[in-house]
C-alpha cells in the first residue's frame, strides 16, 4: 500500500473513523430532535370537509377542445388528483396525460400573481384589481362614447356555453365588437369538406367502435385529433382482440404517428395526395359494383362519372401507393363493413386538404358508412371556431390600425401562428391589448394590461364539446391564494356594473349567478319536469347533462362535382417535405409549462425535455447525419436548429418536427427548450376552407457540425429476441394454435401461501402507448420530475414506463408494453436487500419500505425488469407545485429506492372502507391510478386468488404470458399478447 | 501509516462520545417531561375532559370517521365559550398563576379577528408513518391507551415515545389470531 504523500488521511483510515463515529452515535442513542410542527384549526369548518377523507368534484377538462369530463380529488381543500368522469360520454372515466397534468397548471409556480399594467418603459408593474379594471374601463368608456365600440375584438380559444354568450352579448352592448374563436387546430377542411359533400358545415362524431375496418388519412386520433381519449376508447373497442376476432386499422400518412404506430398497416403516401388515394379506392368500389345498396341510381351514375378519372394506375403514380394495394384496400373496405374512412389530421393538412375530406366522404358514402357511423347530430362545437382566414383578416385590420382594443383569452397566437402572417408586428398597431392569460406567454408579453384568469380547476363555467354534452365546470378548490386572480366572467360582469347602460343588461352579481341563469334554459329544454334546484344539484354531481342526439340522414351533394381534385402545392426550394405535427404531450404548446409532460417520454422517440427532427435513415445517410447531430432546417421563411432523430417510420423525402416547444416566454419549464417549427411555415391556405396548410413547405437541411447526445429514456428499439412484448398472428390464434406456455423451474424456497394476491393483467392488443398511465402515476404517487440532465444519466423516476420496440424486419412496426414492478412472487430484489427494506407481504405485494432503505441499490441491480428507481437527490417541487402532493404517499428523499406499489395507498384505503362494513374489497373496488386513467382499459387489477375476479380470468387467457418467464420470477402481472393481422 | 494519521482518529473519539452523550441527554429531556410545550393559550384538558367531563369525541369529532381525529374549529370553541366566560380566578400551572377569564378572553380575541390559534403539535409522527385513528377507535382501543391520562393533564404532553417497537408490541398483544398477527406486523400497515 502506498503512503499518502500529502500526509492526510487515507481512505482506509477515514473509514475507521467513520466507523467510530457510527458506533458512538449508536451507543449514545443518536440525534433524535424532532421538528416542531403546528396544528392550525379551521376558524369555521367547511361543512363538507372531513380531514383525511377526500372529496371529489365533477367538472370538465379544458386542456384541449375535446372537453372530457373529470372528477377532481380534493384533500383538505387542495386539488391533488384528476380522474376521468365515468358518467361523461366523451371520455367515460379515462383521461389523457394532458388532462392529468392540468394540476401542474393550477399549481404552476410561474402563474401570473396579480394584474399587471405595462408602464411607459415597457415593463410590467403589478396593480390591484380595482385600478386594473378602472384602467380598462376608461378605455372602453372612451371607445363607447366615440361610437367606436365596433373596433374592439375579442380573441379566445374554443369556448362555448355561458362564457361565449356573455362575451358576445357584452361586446354587443359596448358597441358591436367582434368575437373570434381561434384554435390552433380548428380542422377547417373537415368542416368545409362535409359542407361540400353533405351540405353539413360541421364536424361530426365518428362511431369508430361500431366498425370493423378503419382507414385513416393522417388523423392522429389517439393523440390530438378532435377528441383523443374518446377515440382511443372507441378504437380500443374496435381493434382489441376478443372472441376470435378484431377490427383492422390502416393508417395513411407520410410520417408514422403514434396513431399510425398502432395500425395494422402503414401506407407511406406521398405528402398531400390523400384525396387521390381515397378516390382511387372509391373508383375500384364503383367499377366493381361493390357500392352500398342504399345509394340511388343517379348517385351511382354521378359517382361513376366523377371517379372515372381516378383509376388505380393513375392514382398510384400520383400517390406512390401501388395499384395492387389500392385494389386490396377497396376490397377490405367493402368486405369488412361497417368500415370508416376518416381524416385529415392537422399534420397532413395540405393546400388540398378539403379535397381530401370530400374524397373521404365520397368513399364513406359509396361504401354505405354514413348514418350509423358518422353522426352529424353529435357535431362538435369546434365546428364554430373561426377559420384561419378570419384570423388572417384580423391581422390585416390590426395592421391597418382598425382594431383599437384587443382582448386575448386562453390562446397564444404569437406562438401558434406562423411568423409569415405577421401577427406580432400587427399587434404593435393595436393601441391597447388586454390579456386574460393565467401564464405569462408570448402574446401576454405584448399586452398593455394583464388581467390573470383563474384556472379551470378554480372557477365556475360550462363547456359544450359537442351537441348533447353539456359539461359543467365547478371549482375543485378555492383559488390558490398565492395568485391574485379573478375569473374572466366575473371581470366582465364587474366591468358591466361600472359602465352606464350595462347594469340592467348584466344584473348578475357573479359569473356563478350568470351560469345558473343560463342553465335555466338547458333545464327547461332537458328536464322541464324537475324543479330547477334538483336539476342543478344533480347536474353538478354528474358533471353536467348528457343525452344522445340522433344521427340525421345525409345525402351526397352534387357540389362534389365542382371540386377540382388537384395535387397540393409546396413552397420552398428544398428537397424535403416538412411535416410539423401536434404533440401528444404539449398539444399546440399549451402543455409545455408542465414538468410532468416534459418528462413524459415521447411515445415514438422516447425523447424528453427537447425537440427533434425525424428523418429516415436513408436520408440521414445521404446527408451524413447521425442521431444527435444538430441540423439547420431552412424554409423560405426562416430557419431553426434542431437535433436529428433517425426513424424508419417516415418517408425518405419527408422530415418531421413536433409542435409545442420553443417557447420564449411561458415559465421556467417551457422557456428556451426546443424549437417552434411553426415559425418557419409559409403562409399557405388550404384552398377550399381557408384553413392553414400545415403541410406546405419543403426545407433544406444542412449539418451545423454540433452534436450532443439526444436525451431519450429508451436507448434501444430492439427486443434482442428476448420476447418482452410478444405478439401472435390473428389466424394462428383463430385456429387455436396459441397455447398458454407454463414454465416450471425448480424453486429454492417454498412457495408463498397467500389468501389474497394482488395482480394485474395488461392487454397488449389494447395498449396504444399514449402514456396517460405514466402521468397518472406521477400525480398519484408523488413521483419526482428530475429534468433533462438527470434523465440523460438514466435517473428518471417514473414507476411505470411505456417501452416501445420496433420489429427488426421493418424497423417501424411498433409494439408498446407498459413496464412496472411485476410484484414477483420470487422477487430477485428481496433476498439481496441487506436491511429487509424490500420484502414480500402477505397479499403478494413486493413492498418497499422507504424508512428502512439505506440505499445500497442492490435491489435495483438485481431487478430483472429494471423498474426500481433511486433518489440520487432530494428532488424539489417549487412552491406551490408541492401543494399537489398526495398526503397518503410518503415523499421520498435522497438515498432511498422506490418503485411501483400497485398504489398500495388505494388498496389500504379500500380495505379500510370495506372493513367498516366487515368485508374484504370487492372485485373492481380497487383501481390503481394507471388502470383508472387508461383510455382503452388495457390494465385490469384485482385479486388473483379470487377465481371470480376479472384479473383471474384474464391471467388464464390463452394469450397470457409473463415477461422473461424463464427467469422464474413468478410475476403478478400477466401480459396478454398483442394480436396482429397476418401480412397480406 | 504516519504518526499524525494514527493519533488523529484517537483524538476524535472523546469528542464524539461527548457529542453523543449530549444528544442522548437532550432526547431524555424531551421525552421524560410531564410538561407540555408552550401553547398560545393555556388550554387545560384537565378542566375540559376531567372536571367538565366533555367526551374526547365531542371536540375531536372525526376520530371515528377518518384517519385524522381533527382538532376543534374556533367555531366549536366559541360554541361553548359564548356562554362560558370563565371564572375570574387564578389557576395554578407550572408554578405560575394564570387567570382563567383572561385566557378565555384570548380565545375571544382570536375569534373576533377570525384568526386560528396555531397550536404546537404534541404527537408527532414522521411522514413515512401513516396512523389511522378510525381503525383503532373502532376496534375499541381507548384514547388513553396511547394518549395517557389526558383528564389529568393541563397542557397535554406526550406519554409514549411513539417508537415502532411500542406500536408493534401492542399489535402483537392484540392480534386475535395468527392471520391477523401477520397483517398487523406487516410493514405496509403503516409505511407506504
Amino acid at each position: 500500500m502506498q503512503e499518502n504523500k500529502r500526509g492526510g488521511i487515507k481512505r482506509r483510515d477515514f473509514l475507521k473513523i467513520i466507523g467510530v463515529v457510527g458506533t458512538t452515535a449508536a451507543v449514545t442513542g443518536g440525534c433524535s430532535s424532532e421538528p416542531v410542527e403546528q396544528i392550525i384549526p379551521y376558524v369555521i369548518p367547511p361543512e363538507d370537509i372531513v380531514p383525511g377523507i377526500p372529496k371529489w368534484y365533477a367538472s370538465t377538462c379544458l386542456e384541449c377542445p375535446a372537453g372530457c369530463g373529470i372528477v377532481v380529488k380534493n384533500r383538505e381543500g387542495r386539488a391533488i388528483k384528476i380522474e376521468g368522469n365515468p358518467k361523461n360520454p366523451v371520455n367515460s372515466g379515462s383521461l389523457c396525460a394532458r388532462g392529468q397534468a392540468a394540476l401542474q397548471g393550477l399549481y404552476n409556480p410561474d402563474r401570473i400573481r396579480s394584474p399587471l399594467v405595462k408602464d411607459s418603459s415597457g415593463r410590467f408593474k403589478p396593480l390591484d384589481w380595482g385600478s386594473a379594471e378602472k384602467t380598462l374601463l376608461e378605455k372602453i368608456q372612451s371607445l363607447k362614447e366615440q361610437g367606436r365600440g365596433d373596433r374592439i375584438v375579442f380573441m379566445s380559444g374554443n369556448i362555448s356555453g355561458s362564457l361565449e354568450r356573455l362575451i358576445k352579448d357584452w361586446l354587443g352592448a359596448i358597441g358591436g365588437g367582434k368575437h373570434l374563436v381561434y384554435e390552433t387546430f380548428a380542422y377547417e377542411p373537415l368542416k368545409q369538406g362535409n359542407k361540400i359533400a353533405f351540405g353539413m358545415d360541421k364536424i361530426p362524431t365518428y362511431h369508430v367502435e361500431k366498425t370493423r375496418f378503419v382507414l385513416s388519412f393522417g388523423a392522429d386520433f389517439l393523440e390530438t385529433w378532435l377528441s383523443p381519449v374518446e377515440y382511443a376508447k372507441k378504437f380500443g373497442l374496435m381493434h382489441s382482440y376478443k372472441e376470435k376476432s378484431m377490427g383492422k386499422f390502416v393508417q395513411i400518412e407520410p410520417r408514422l404517428s403514434l396513431t399510425g404506430a398502432n395500425a395494422d398497416e402503414w401506407i407511406a403516401i406521398k405528402p398531400g395526395t390523400e384525396a387521390f388515394l381515397a378516390l382511387g379506392i372509391a373508383h375500384v368500389i364503383a367499377t366493381e359494383g361493390w357500392h352500398s345498396s342504399g345509394i340511388s341510381k343517379e348517385e351511382v351514375d354521378m359517382l361513376v362519372a366523377l371517379l372515372g378519372r381516378f383509376s388505380p394506375d393513375r392514382v398510384s403514380s400520383i400517390t406512390d401507393v401501388p395499384s395492387s394495394t389500392i385494389r386490396r384496400l377497396a376490397e377490405e373496405f367493402v368486405r369488412l363493413r361497417p368500415s370508416i374512412a376518416i381524416g385529415v389530421g392537422a399534420a397532413n393538412t395540405s393546400t388540398s386538404a378539403t379535397q381530401t375530406v370530400v374524397a373521404i366522404n365520397i368513399l364513406n358514402y359509396i361504401a354505405g358508412n354514413t348514418r350509423e357511423i358518422v353522426n352529424f347530430g353529435e357535431s362538435l362545437t369546434i365546428s364554430k371556431a373561426s377559420s384561419f382566414k378570419d384570423i388572417a383578416s384580423l391581422v390585416d385590420s390590426m395592421s391597418k390600425g382598425e382594431v383599437e382594443l384587443l382582448f386575448v383569452h386562453n390562446t397564444n397566437p404569437v406562438f401558434t401562428l406562423p411568423d409569415a402572417l405577421g401577427f406580432k408586428e400587427a399587434l404593435k398597431n393595436v393601441p391597447f391589448v388586454v390579456s386574460f392569460s393565467t401564464f405569462m406567454d408570448e402574446t401576454t408579453e405584448l399586452a398593455s394590461l394583464v388581467l390573470p384568469d383563474c384556472t379551470t380547476l378554480e372557477k365556475w363555467g360550462d363547456y359544450v364539446p359537442r351537441e348533447g354534452v353539456y359539461g359543467l365546470v365547478q371549482p375543485a378548490m378555492e383559488p390558490v391564494p398565492l395568485f391574485n386572480t379573478k375569473p374572466i366572467g366575473d371581470v366582465i360582469l364587474s366591468l358591466s356594473k361600472q359602465l352606464s347602460g350595462l347594469e340592467e343588461l348584466f344584473p348578475q352579481q357573479s359569473f356563478f349567478e350568470y351560469l345558473r341563469d343560463s342553465w335555466r334554459a338547458i333545464h327547461s329544454e332537458v328536464a322541464p319536469n324537475k324543479d330547477f334546484e334538483t336539476f342543478w344539484s344533480e347536474s353538478l354531481q354528474d358533471g353536467g347533462v348528457f343525452r344522445e342526439v340522433a344521427s340525421p340522414e345525409v345525402r351526397l351533394s352534387r357540389d362534389i362535382l365542382g371540386v377540382d381534385f388537384s395535387e397540393p402545392s409546396f413552397n420552398g426550394e428544398g428537397s424535403l417535405y416538412l411535416m410539423v405535427y401536434p404533440s401528444s404531450r404539449y398539444y399546440d404548446g399549451r402543455g409545455a409549462n408542465k414538468p410532468w409532460l416534459q418528462e413524459l417520454p415521447d411515445p415514438i422517440t422516447t425523447g424528453v425535455w427537447d425537440s427533434w427532427i425525424e428523418l429516415h435513415p436513408d436520408t440521414a445517410k445521404k446527408l451524413g447525419v447521425k442521431e444527435g447531430d444538430f441540423l439547420l432546417v431552412e424554409s423560405a421563411y426562416g430557419k431553426i436548429e434542431v437535433q436529428a432523430f433517425l426513424y424508419k417510420g417516415i418517408r425518405p423525402d419527408t422530415v418531421a418536427i413536433p409542435i409545442g416547444l420553443g417557447h420564449e416566454s411561458y415559465g421556467r419549464y417551457a422557456e428556451k427548450i426546443g424549437v417552434n417549427p411553426i415559425k418557419i411555415l409559409p403562409l399557405a391556405y388550404d384552398a377550399l376552407s381557408g384553413g392553414l396548410a400545415w403541410l406546405s413547405t419543403r426545407v433544406k437541411i444542412s449539418k451545423t457540425g454540433r452534436w450532443a447526445r439526444f436525451v431519450k429514456t429508451q436507448q434501444t428499439t430492439s427486443q434482442a429476441g428476448r420476447g418482452i412484448a410478444q405478439a401472435v398472428g390473428l389466424e394462428e390464434i383463430r385456429r387455436g394454435l396459441v397455447k398458454r406456455e407454463e414454465h416450471h423451474e425448480p424453486d429454492m424456497y417454498k412457495p408463498h401461501d397467500h389468501k389474497h394476491r394482488w395482480g394485474m393483467s395488461i392487454d397488449l392488443s389494447k395498449c396504444i402507448g399514449c402514456g396517460a398511465c405514466v402521468t397518472a402515476c406521477y400525480a398519484e404517487n408523488n413521483v419526482a420530475f428530475v429534468g433533462k440532465e438527470q434523465v440523460a444519466r438514466g435517473r428518471h423516476m417514473s414507476w411505470i414506463r411505456i417501452e416501445r420496440f420496433f420489429e427488426e424486419e421493418s424497423g417501424f412496426e411498433a409494439r408498446f408494453i407498459p413496464m412496472l414492478c411485476q410484484h414477483c412472487d420470487n422477487a430477485p430484489c428481496e433476498p439481496v436487500c441487506p436491511v429487509y427494506a424490500t420484502y414480500h407481504n402477505y397479499e403478494g405485494l413486493n413492498v418497499m419500505v422507504y424508512n428502512r432503505c439505506v440505499g445500497t441499490r442492490y435491489c435495483s441491480n438485481n431487478c430483472t425488469y429494471k423498474v426500481r428507481r433511486f433518489n440520487w437527490f432530494t428532488y424539489k417541487w417549487p412552491e406551490p407545485l408541492n401543494w399537489q402532493l398526495n398526503p397518503d404517499v410518503t415523499v421520498r428523499t435522497k438515498g432511498v429506492m422506490e418503485k411501483c406499489t400497485f398504489c398500495s395507498q388505494r388498496i389500504i384505503y379500500a380495505k379500510d372502507r370495506a372493513k367498516d362494513e366487515g368485508r374484504f374489497p370487492r372485485d373492481g373496488e380497487i383501481t390503481p391510478a394507471c388502470a383508472q386513467t387508461c383510455p382503452t382499459k388495457a390494465i385490469v387489477f384485482g385479486d388473483l386468488k379470487d377465481p371470480e375476479s376479472e384479473v383471474s380470468r384474464l391471467s388464464k387467457d390463452e394469450r397470457g404470458y409473463h415477461v422473461l418467464e424463464e427467469i422464474n420470477t413468478k410475476p403478478s402481472i400477466t401480459y396478454l399478447k398483442k394480436v396482429k393481422w397476418d401480412r397480406v | 501509516m504516519s504518526k499524525r494519521a494514527k493519533i488523529l482518529p484517537l483524538a476524535l473519539v472523546p469528542v464524539l462520545v461527548l457529542l453523543g452523550l449530549y444528544f442522548k441527554a437532550y432526547e431524555k429531556a424531551a421525552e421524560s417531561s410531564t410538561k407540555g410545550p408552550q401553547q398560545p393559550i393555556l388550554f387545560s384538558h384537565k378542566i375540559h375532559a376531567g372536571e367538565n367531563q366533555i367526551p374526547c369525541e365531542y371536540c375531536h369529532s372525526y376520530v371515528t370517521k377518518s384517519p385524522k381525529p381533527g382538532i376543534p374549529s374556533m367555531q366549536k370553541c366559541m360554541g361553548c365559550h359564548l356562554q362560558v366566560a370563565g371564572r375570574d380566578v387564578d389557576y395554578e400551572y407550572d408554578g405560575k398563576k394564570i387567570n382563567i377569564k383572561q385566557e378565555i378572553q384570548k380565545l375571544k380575541d382570536y375569534w373576533d379577528k377570525k384568526t386560528p390559534i396555531a397550536w404546537t403539535k404534541v404527537y408527532y409522527l414522521p411522514d413515512h408513518v401513516h396512523f389511522n385513528h378510525k381503525r383503532h377507535v373502532l376496534r375499541g382501543i381507548e384514547c388513553r391507551t396511547c394518549h395517557g391520562d389526558v383528564e389529568n393533564m393541563d397542557v397535554v404532553y406526550r406519554v409514549p415515545k411513539l417508537e415502532m417497537g411500542w406500536c408493534i408490541g401492542c399489535h402483537e398483544q392484540n392480534a386475535r389470531n395468527e392471520e391477523e398477527l401477520t397483517q398487523l406486523k406487516d410493514c405496509l400497515t403503516c409505511h407506504y
